[in-house]
C-alpha cells in the first residue's frame, strides 16, 4: 500500500536531497512526497529565456536549484528575477535528473514578513513528526493528513482539565475510589496516593475538598478519611 | 578553508559556539554595536547573550537591526563572517526570542530538521 501525502510537505534541503527515489517518486520516511516548501535566502539567480534558475539557501546542505519556468506568452514584467539576498518561500515539485535534486517552483514568494522563517521551522518539525507517527502507528493504508499539524487529535490525555459530567478526569478517579471502598472509615488520602500513582498528594487534596464542598464524599474519622455520600 | 556555503551550518545561539569550534555556522542576532573600524561587530541572540562576529574586510554599508551571520567559529568563540543577510523588518519587527525558541526545538529534534 502506498502511504502518500496529499499535501505540500515542508522540508528542509536536507531532506530533499536525502529523500529516496523510486521510479518517478520520492520518499520521505516511506511517505510519498510531490509537492513541498522550502523556505531559505536566494543566493544566485539567472535568467534564461524559458526559465528562471535559482539557487536557494537554508543553511541544511549546499544550496538548492530552483527552476521556475517563464511564461513566454506574457508580455515582460509577469516574471520578475528575485534577487540574491532576498528570503523566500518555494513551493514547488522535487526532481531528479542525472542524480541531481532540483525543485520546479510553481510559486516563489519573497517573505514580507520574517517571522514567516521561524515559523516555516516550526511546521518542518511538525510535519516530520506527524509523519514519522504516522508510519510507526501500523495502518498502512493511505492517509491524507495536514502538514499544518493537527494530525491526530488523540484525546487529551490523562491531563485532567476537561469536565465531563461536571466533574474532571481527576476528581471522578477519586470520587470512584472513594466509592468503591468497602473499609467502614472509607478511603484514607494516604491509601489515595498509593492507588493514583500519577497524581500529586495536593492534587488529590484539591479533588478531595472540590467533592467534599459539592457533597459527593464526606469526611469519617478525621480530615484524611472520607465516604461517598451515594449509598452502594 | 573551502566555501562555508556549500556545507550544512547549523543554526545556533550563543551558548552553542563552544560546541562548534572550527566549524561553519549560521547565527541570527540583533545588532548591539559596531567597531569604529568596521571590522568586528557585536550580536545579541535571543536570549540576549552577546557574539561578535569578525569581518576579512570591513563593512561596506551600515547595518542595523537583524543580521543572520554564515561563518566558522573561531577558538576564540567569535564568528569569523563569510557572508551576512539583513532581516527585512519594514513591515514586521522580527520575533527573535520566537526564533530562539525554535532552535531549542530544532536542536532537540535533530531527525525532523537535520543539517547535512
Amino acid at each position: 500500500q502506498r502511504i502518500r501525502s496529499q499535501n505540500i510537505v515542508p522540508c528542509t534541503v536536507s531532506q530533499l536531497l536525502a529523500a529516496e527515489q523510486a521510479d518517478e517518486t520520492f520518499r520521505i520516511r516511506d511517505v510519498e512526497i510531490s509537492q513541498v516548501t522550502i523556505v531559505g535566502v536566494i543566493r544566485h539567480a539567472e535568467k534564461a529565456p524559458t526559465n528562471i534558475l535559482y539557487k536557494v539557501d537554508d543553511m541544511t546542505a549546499a544550496p538548492m536549484d530552483v527552476r521556475q519556468w517563464v511564461d513566454t506568452d506574457e508580455a515582460g514584467g509577469e516574471n520578475v528575477v528575485v534577487p540574491p539576498g532576498t528570503y523566500v518561500k518555494v513551493a514547488g515539485h522535487l526532481r531528479s535528473f542525472q542524480n541531481k535534486k532540483s525543485l520546479v517552483a510553481f510559486k516563489i514568494m519573497p517573505l514580507e514578513n520574517m517571522n514567516e522563517f521561524t515559523t516555516h521551522i516550526l511546521e518542518i518539525v511538525n510535519a516530520h513528526m506527524i509523519l514519522r507517527k504516522n508510519l510507526v502507528s501500523a495502518s498502512r493504508m493511505p492517509q491524507s493528513f495536514s502538514s499544518a499539524g493537527i494530525g491526530d487529535v488523540g484525546g487529551y490525555g490523562g491531563g485532567g482539565s476537561l469536565p465531563v459530567n461536571g466533574l474532571t478526569a481527576h476528581q471522578s478517579q477519586v470520587l470512584n475510589l472513594i466509592k468503591n471502598c468497602p473499609v467502614p472509615e472509607g478511603m484514607s488520602l494516604q491509601e489515595l496516593k498509593l492507588q493514583l500513582h500519577n497524581m500529586s498528594m495536593s492534587t488529590i487534596k484539591q479533588a478531595v475538598e472540590f467533592l467534599s464542598s459539592e457533597g459527593h464524599i464526606y469526611s469519617t474519622v478525621d480530615d484524611d478519611h472520607y465516604k461517598s455520600t451515594d449509598a452502594e | 578553508m573551502g566555501d562555508v556555503h556549500e556545507l550544512p551550518r547549523p543554526r545556533v545561539a550563543t551558548g552553542h559556539l563552544a560546541q562548534h569550534i572550527g566549524q561553519p555556522v549560521c547565527f541570527v542576532g540583533r545588532v548591539e554595536k559596531i567597531h569604529p573600524t568596521g571590522k568586528l561587530f557585536v550580536l545579541s541572540d535571543g536570549e540576549g547573550k552577546h557574539t561578535t562576529v569578525e569581518l576579512s574586510e570591513p563593512l561596506d554599508e551600515e547595518i542595523s537591526g537583524v543580521i543572520e551571520v554564515v561563518g566558522r567559529v573561531t577558538n576564540r568563540a567569535t564568528i569569523m563572517c563569510m557572508s551576512y543577510v539583513q532581516f527585512r523588518e519594514d513591515k514586521s519587527p522580527f520575533d527573535l526570542e520566537l526564533y530562539n525558541e525554535a532552535l531549542k526545538i530544532i536542536h532537540e529534534f535533530p531527525e525532523y530538521f537535520p543539517f547535512g
